[in-house]
């Protein structure tokens, strides 16, 4: 277990490689090997915790080197072991793989090369570090070194300004839901005496919603700030979308896989203390389940295909947050890990066709490319078969999970909001199948057309010509004239075990990630606090049985809900795989059989589609509330520095000019200025030592 | 190991006598002089090391190496000089600065070599000096003394406004300076008028607060203030910085930015607060405001700067503010917190300001319209120009992000301060995410664009114009330090922070906080409501007993 700790370190280890191979071309291909190595070294070092991370051992903390001590105040870089951790970690470091296994294809014969490969073996210290670390000002390190890896990756292309914009974008929009969580890491300190999980989760044990401390109570809603930053939610979303401008490799490994899911793992890992307020899960439901609504509709009339799916990411990320703000981390989790899968496989296949097309992303300018891009089309398939929540994909059950727990909460707790959330997620559902097949229809089927991106070096491309820039072989020559298939080995292969993931990772790890999950933190507590203790037992005993042969025990145990005069779980499994296959048609019939309907529809329907291409104007409402007040502010700011605070000052100086003015004849150089500086000084002090012997001090 | 006493002194003498002697000792060939200096501040540096190295940290609230020597008995003057572990990591800072500069200045300064060496090197005595004096008499002449090399650095060797910013810095500091001695005077003054002897120690003045009144003790700790305050700077006596921060040549703004603010708050930490421990308890809450003012206020303020380097110097206004918030929290956190924040402004801002150096070097222009997409001409630049912003704005892993934590966090959890101060003062982090990514997004990123006769000759074109080359050896080699301290700081703290704990809560223990929060209120509003009034009335309300503060005593005797 000893060992583990350096699952982190290897890829930093790789990362400085990278960085020196940066300094000679000769050594630039040499990087993403290193990475690759380094990740999946880390990835066998995971599995090997795994083995010793069972839901029956219990966490296991090991201790690494002190980091900050300061009075009682301890935070070491130390690593703390549970089941989720373990789950996290074949996320970060098993997805992680691939995606540098793809990368190295995919961004071959950049000039960028090594540069890129720096910061993903950097995003994977961090990450892991934020994974495995053992308090929460680890998990901030990881957070924020995440955050840079994000900035440097979006501005990768530095010489485009709307990419440079867009990684600043994203590092000041986390910087605000950072504050909260730092201001929560406070909190915490104040109120448990520590940050290290152990001691909070052995406190909280103890803990119910009436003996926490109203401090207790405030710690949930600052940390659910960084965690509705990191993760994109309403309404710190908006980084996001634009974040796309990286390239597509670190669109699929750091804006869908891994860490704009830290926030969910946030609050599974702070579950405990989230349960001791009254309302903070339902907030967190609440954002969520809006946030997946927003974006979906957002996502329904977006023309770029990277787009698309980072709306698609904002939506499922809501989804997410729904699962763990009805207290059901495995659900949350669960949809984490099959997410990853399906929507890096989705991203990787759209950057395949992007890379086809030399930076083409408009699918108004693309069609029927099933028949030059045989694989990538039918990978993209499956990612969209699990996205769209297809009966027996991995998105189907953990959606389902998700969607049951939710509306199990709901009627359990008689509460009325939580079903409302539960349907509304149920309706996104419906919207997830339909964008998702109408992107898919359009690309690959219909009449094959498509404009060629004229975006050479810029964008999301290869620069070939550079120097040995011919990847994979002779396709370069033609890269003007067609779209063509990616290598197999470099770039499709490590997408067709994503593939298998996306496919096999809702069956095959269901119980697996029930038990695990509950095994954490994230779970296991929970039975101490009464008031989610149904809700918990019910996802418990239930989880399993959302499989499709679900044979539901309902026998003696009362707690069960019911809805429409069967179990809830299987009511809201059959509603969805309904919505799923009505979307689906939907699509089909939109924008496979009858593509003139749409545009129809669209030219019926004007005004709905130009408030959801322009994003409901969020942007522009940030930019004008927020952005420009305060630049005025600095802009004010600067003038009353210079002219009143400065002009004080200059006053209170002219004064002694003044008195200069009648002594000036007197002294003329530099040196009797300083003779008079110490005369006039000297006389301040006898006055003053005079004035206070004398008014008697 | 056994440290000698003596090497305090001298740590101060070699500088102090290479400067004075260099003439003899180096000729007047740049070359040999440049060679002298370097390697005289690099032996002081690995003096400081072993300072370090050997010190017994194990009683690290005392002083320790402590050297007394006669100078004028009579009154009181004595050299006397002592180290504690605060003090030692700023000297270390200092010496670990200064061959940095040094070699940092090496292509920069052309003209009047020998002048500008010999300042740099009595500017190092001076500001050793004033972290090895445990008399506050020496302390003073220090702490005045690096105004004269300052006023020269920046006078001679700066940009077209020297002048102006020159005369404002010396006048501007020496003015408020001028209080400050009164004050210490006038401490000293207490001690005599109950009956001791003139005693400038800090071990007696220390003492002095017990025969002082409250509200003598808030004056004075005004008249401190007066002084301390606009050398940190706080706001609003912060002006003087931007302008001579911009004017000052590279080596000049990094002496400034590294270690002559570090005075100010040094000064703070070691007398102000633990010397008049009241009067810091009545004016923690407005420092407080005023350094959280001075932290937005300045934030924003840089974000809408055009050039380069008055962007830094300003930046340096709203990191000195969390540095005074830490420390006016007075818990351990806290002051903490402040000292290392004291060292990481200095390494992280002083790299700024070489790096703008180097580009000024080579294009004459700070102006931000006119220098876009260095990225792509220098790459070394650009990788430590990052890797150094993310310093400053502090990020996890690097050093500025310790400091920035621990003051927040003992500003968050101080009975002086709460969560209200830390969250308003943690809006910085966002503000300083915003202007320094302003800055690195213009500068290192984006197209490229250069000033007129600069040829963009990386990107293929024919070379013309001047020939701009990216970092040469020697740059690379003054910033490999400073980015090697600042990783350090950034994953090890703790060498630092374990050291720190005793002294800082000796400052705690002293100040008397913990538990008595009672009579800070009455305290505070007394304060305010003679500041609003008559402040001439001090006096007499002091005099009549029926005021709840007359008659409160000491914390400790008070409950």
């Amino acid at each position: 277990m000893e060992i583990a700790k350096f699952i982190p370190w290897l890829p930093l280890l790789a990362a400085i490689l990278s960085g020196i191979c940066c300094m000679k071309r000769s050594l630039r291909d040499y990087a993403s090997w290193i990475v690759l190595a380094a990740v999946a070294a880390s990835f066998g070092l995971s599995l090997m915790a795994g083995s010793h991370i069972t839901p029956e051992s219990g966490a296991v903390t090991v201790h690494f080197f002190e980091w900050i001590h300061a009075g009682n105040f301890k935070a070491d870089f130390s690593y703390y072991f549970d089941t989720l951790t373990i789950i996290m970690l074949y996320v970060v470091t098993g997805i992680g793989s691939l995606v540098v296994w793809y990368a190295g294809g995919y961004m071959a014969g950049d000039k960028g090369y090594a540069r890129f490969f720096f910061a993903v073996g950097l995003f994977i210290f961090s990450m892991t570090s934020l994974v495995m670390g053992d308090n929460l000002l680890m998990l901030f390190l990881g957070w924020e070194g995440v955050g840079l890896c994000s900035y440097l990756l979006i501005g990768y292309y530095y010489e485009k300004p709307s990419a440079v914009a867009a990684g600043k974008k994203a590092f000041i929009v986390n910087r605000i839901g950072d504050l909260g969580f730092a201001l929560g890491i406070f909190l915490t300190f104040k109120e448990f005496g520590s940050i290290q999980y152990a001691e909070i989760f052995s406190q909280t044990a103890h803990l119910n919603t009436e003996s926490a401390t109203t401090g207790m109570k405030i710690i949930p809603y600052l940390l659910m700030l960084g965690a509705f930053g990191k993760s994109a939610q309403i309404p710190l979303y908006v980084w996001l979308p634009d974040a796309m401008e990286g390239p597509t490799p670190v669109s699929a490994l750091i804006h869908a896989a891994t860490m704009v899911t830290a926030g969910v793992y946030m609050i599974a890992r702070m579950m405990p203390v989230f349960l001791l307020s009254e309302h903070a899960l339902t907030a967190v439901a609440t954002v969520g389940a809006t946030t997946a609504l927003f974006a979906g509709l957002i996502a329904l009339c977006q023309y770029d295909i990277k787009r698309v799916w980072a709306y698609s990411t904002v939506s499922q990320l809501g989804y997410m947050f729904l699962g763990v703000g009805v207290a059901s981390s495995v659900g949350g989790v669960f949809h984490l890990f099959t997410h990853a899968f399906f929507k890096a496989l989705l991203f990787l296949t759209a950057g395949s066709v992007m890379h086809a097309m030399t930076g083409q992303l408009d699918m108004r300018n693309m069609g029927g490319l099933r028949k030059k891009m045989p694989v990538t089309c039918w990978l993209m398939f499956i990612g969209c078969l699990a996205l769209a929540g297809f009966p027996l994909t991995a998105g189907f059950f953990s959606k389902d999970l998700i969607l049951g727990d939710a509306m199990a909460k709901g009627i359990t707790d008689h509460n009325g909001w939580i079903q409302i959330l539960a349907w509304s997620g149920i309706f996104t559902a419906f919207m997830t199948a339909y964008y998702t097949f109408r992107l898919w229809f359009r690309v690959f089927c219909g009449p094959e057309h498509y404009v060629m991106g004229d975006d050479h070096h810029g964008d999301d491309d290869h620069g070939h010509g550079d120097d040995h820039g011919h990847a994979h072989g002779s396709h370069d020559d033609h890269h003007h004239h067609a779209p063509h298939e990616m290598p197999f080995a470099r770039m499709n292969l490590p997408l067709c075990f994503l593939a298998v993931g996306a496919i096999a990772g809702g069956f095959l790890c269901h119980h697996w990630m029930e038990s695990m999950v509950n095994a954490s933190s994230a779970s296991t507590v929970n039975t101490a606090v009464e008031h989610v203790a149904t809700a918990v037992e019910h996802a418990t005993d239930h989880a399993g049985e959302v499989a499709v042969n679900a044979h539901a025990d309902t026998g003696g145990e009362g707690h069960h809900a019911s809805l429409f005069g069967m179990d809830v779980h299987k009511a809201v499994m059959i509603i969805s795989i309904i919505a799923a296959l009505a979307g689906i048609a939907l699509a089909a019939y939109f924008h496979l059989l009858r593509r003139e309907l749409a545009d129809k529809a669209k030219q019926t329907y004007a005004g709905v589609c130009d408030l959801l291409e322009n994003k409901f104007w969020i942007d522009e409402l940030y930019d004008t509330a927020i952005v420009r007040p305060l630049k005025l502010m600095g802009d004010l700011f600067f003038v009353f520095d210079r002219l009143v605070i400065n002009g004080i000052v200059a006053l209170v100086g002219f004064i002694p000019r003044l008195l200069g003015i009648t002594v000036r004849h007197s002294q003329t150089g530099v040196l009797q200025g300083y003779g008079l500086g110490m005369i006039l000084g000297l006389a301040c002090i006898l006055l003053m030592v005079t004035w206070m012997l004398s008014s008697g001090f | 190991m056994e440290l000698p006493f003596a090497l305090l002194l001298f740590l101060v003498l070699i500088p102090l006598l290479s400067g004075l002697l260099l003439p003899l000792l180096a000729g007047n060939d740049p070359e040999k002089i440049k060679t002298f200096t370097l390697g005289i501040t690099v032996i002081n540096f690995f003096m400081s090391l072993l300072l370090l190295v050997g010190y017994d940290f194990s009683n690290s609230a005392e002083y320790g190496l402590v050297f007394n020597t006669e100078w004028f008995s009579s009154l009181g003057l004595t050299f006397s000089f002592g180290v504690d572990s605060i003090s030692i990591w700023l000297i270390l800072l200092t010496t670990f600065l200064m061959p940095i500069v040094i070699l940092g200045s090496y292509s920069a300064v052309t003209e009047r070599v020998r002048e500008f060496y010999i300042w740099l090197l009595l500017l190092e005595a001076a500001m050793i000096g004033v972290f090895v004096s445990t008399n506050v008499i020496f302390f003073y002449i220090c702490f005045e003394f690096t105004l004269i090399p300052m006023y020269f650095l920046i006078g001679i060797y700066g940009s077209s406004d020297r002048l102006k910013a020159a005369r404002v810095f010396f006048l501007y500091t020496f003015t408020g300076s001028m209080l400050t001695f009164a004050g210490i005077i006038y401490m000293a003054w207490c001690n005599v008028a109950a009956g001791g002897m003139w005693d400038f120690s800090f071990a007696a003045l220390s003492t002095a607060h017990q025969n002082m009144s409250d509200s003598q003790q808030l004056w004075v700790m005004l008249a401190m203030l007066a002084g301390f305050a606009v050398k940190v700077p706080i706001f609003p006596v912060h002006t003087w910085l931007p302008l001579a921060h911009t004017e000052a040549p590279t080596s000049g703004s990094v002496v400034l930015a590294g270690v002559l603010l570090k005075l100010g708050t040094y000064a703070l930490i070691r007398i102000a607060i633990p010397m008049l421990p009241k009067a810091a308890l009545a004016v923690a809450p407005m420092m407080g405001v005023a350094a959280i003012i001075g932290i937005v206020y300045a934030a924003l303020i840089c974000w809408r700067q055009k050039d380069i380097k008055k962007l830094v110097a300003y930046s340096s206004v709203s990191h000195l503010g969390f540095c005074v918030l830490g420390m006016f929290a007075i818990n351990v956190q806290g002051l903490s917190g402040s000292v290392m924040y004291m060292i990481n402004h200095g390494l992280s801002t002083g790299a700024l300001f070489l790096l703008i150096g180097m580009v000024y070097e080579r294009y004459h222009t700070r102006e931000m319209a006119q220098l876009n997409g260095l990225a792509k001409v220098m790459p070394i630049w650009a990788s430590f120009m990052v890797f150094f912003a993310m310093a400053s704005v502090g990020l996890p892993g690097l050093n500025g992000f310790v400091g920035e934590f621990l003051t927040l966090l003992g500003s968050f959890n101080s009975i002086l301060m709460g969560p209200v101060y830390a969250a308003i003062a943690g809006t910085g982090l966002i503000f300083g995410a915003i202007y320094i990514l302003y800055m690195v997004g213009k500068v290192v990123w984006g197209p490229l664009k250069l000033p007129d006769g600069h040829d963009d000759h990386a990107s293929g074109g024919a070379p013309g114009g001047h020939h701009v080359t990216d970092l040469n050896r020697r740059e690379i080699a003054v910033l490999i330090p400073l980015a090697v301290a600042c990783l350090w700081l950034g994953l090890y703290p703790n060498c630092m922070l374990k050291t720190l704990d005793a002294p800082s809560q000796a400052i705690v223990d002293r100040v008397g906080i913990e538990g008595h929060e009672q009579p800070i209120r009455p305290m505070l509003h007394h304060v305010q409501n003679t500041l609003q009034t008559h402040p001439a009335q001090l006096t007499v309300l002091d005099d009549t007993p029926s005021t709840d503060i007359a008659t409160a005593q000491l914390p400790g005797v008070h409950q």
